[in-house]
């Protein structure tokens, strides 16, 4: 049990996929991560050293951007595209897909369960 | 797919002539164009452009996060107002 980045707790997998339990980190920045630090992917997190553990966690609370900041940030992206009122932010606000999709069938991700859809006017 | 750096950001010369003249003479009168294609540019933040959305043109006033954006983003093509509903009739 290793504490990085905040509440992530990854288990006894190995380092290179437990880091991918952290928001904002798959497995190509995992490894680019242990890359740098130069730790071991291979080894599970449980045999870590508590040194490693420091050096990684040092490395993400410096370089990366995770969690509730990178939230904050998509977030504030988003919020970005409604508030200047381009094509974009407009679909954002009405709950469509934003990047050209058809919705005359499908986009039920955007959109919501059938016929549940909520008459929301920009 | 963005496009290459290498060409840098489009943007069609006459309107990009028309902002530079607005901006050096401190003019503030609406520069019409049709060019949805061309890329918001720092610029033009503070001028107001009329695009034209096929119609009319639309005027609209450029702010800084506008940059990066194309134009024909800001000035809607259709018009949808949504359908009736039953209980309007």
């Amino acid at each position: 049990m290793a504490r990085i980045a905040g509440v992530e707790v990854p288990s006894n997998k190995r380092v290179e996929v437990g880091l991918t339990y952290i928001y904002g980190i798959g497995r190509p920045k995992s490894r680019s991560i242990l890359e740098k630090v130069k730790v071991d992917l291979n080894k599970k997190v449980k045999d870590l050293s508590p040194d490693e553990v420091t050096r990684i966690r040092k490395h993400i609370e410096a370089d990366e951007v995770v969690e509730g900041d990178l939230k904050k940030q998509i977030n504030q992206d988003i919020k970005r595209l409604m508030d200047i009122n381009c094509f974009r932010g407009r679909r954002h606000k009405m709950g469509l897909p934003v990047r050209g999709q058809r919705t005359k069938t499908n986009a039920r991700t955007r959109k919501g369960p059938r016929g549940s859809m909520i008459k929301k006017k920009k | 797919m963005g496009r290459s750096i290498k060409k840098g950001v489009y943007v069609a010369e006459k309107l990009l002539k028309r902002v530079l003249e607005a901006k050096s003479a401190q003019k503030r009168e609406v520069i019409k164009t049709w060019s949805r294609r061309s890329t918001v540019l720092p610029e033009m933040v503070g001028l107001t452009l009329a695009i034209h959305n096929g119609k009319k043109f639309i005027p609209v006033f450029i702010s800084e996060n506008m940059v990066g954006c194309k134009l024909g983003e800001f000035a809607l093509t259709r018009n949808y107002k949504g359908h009736t509903s039953k209980g309007s009739k």
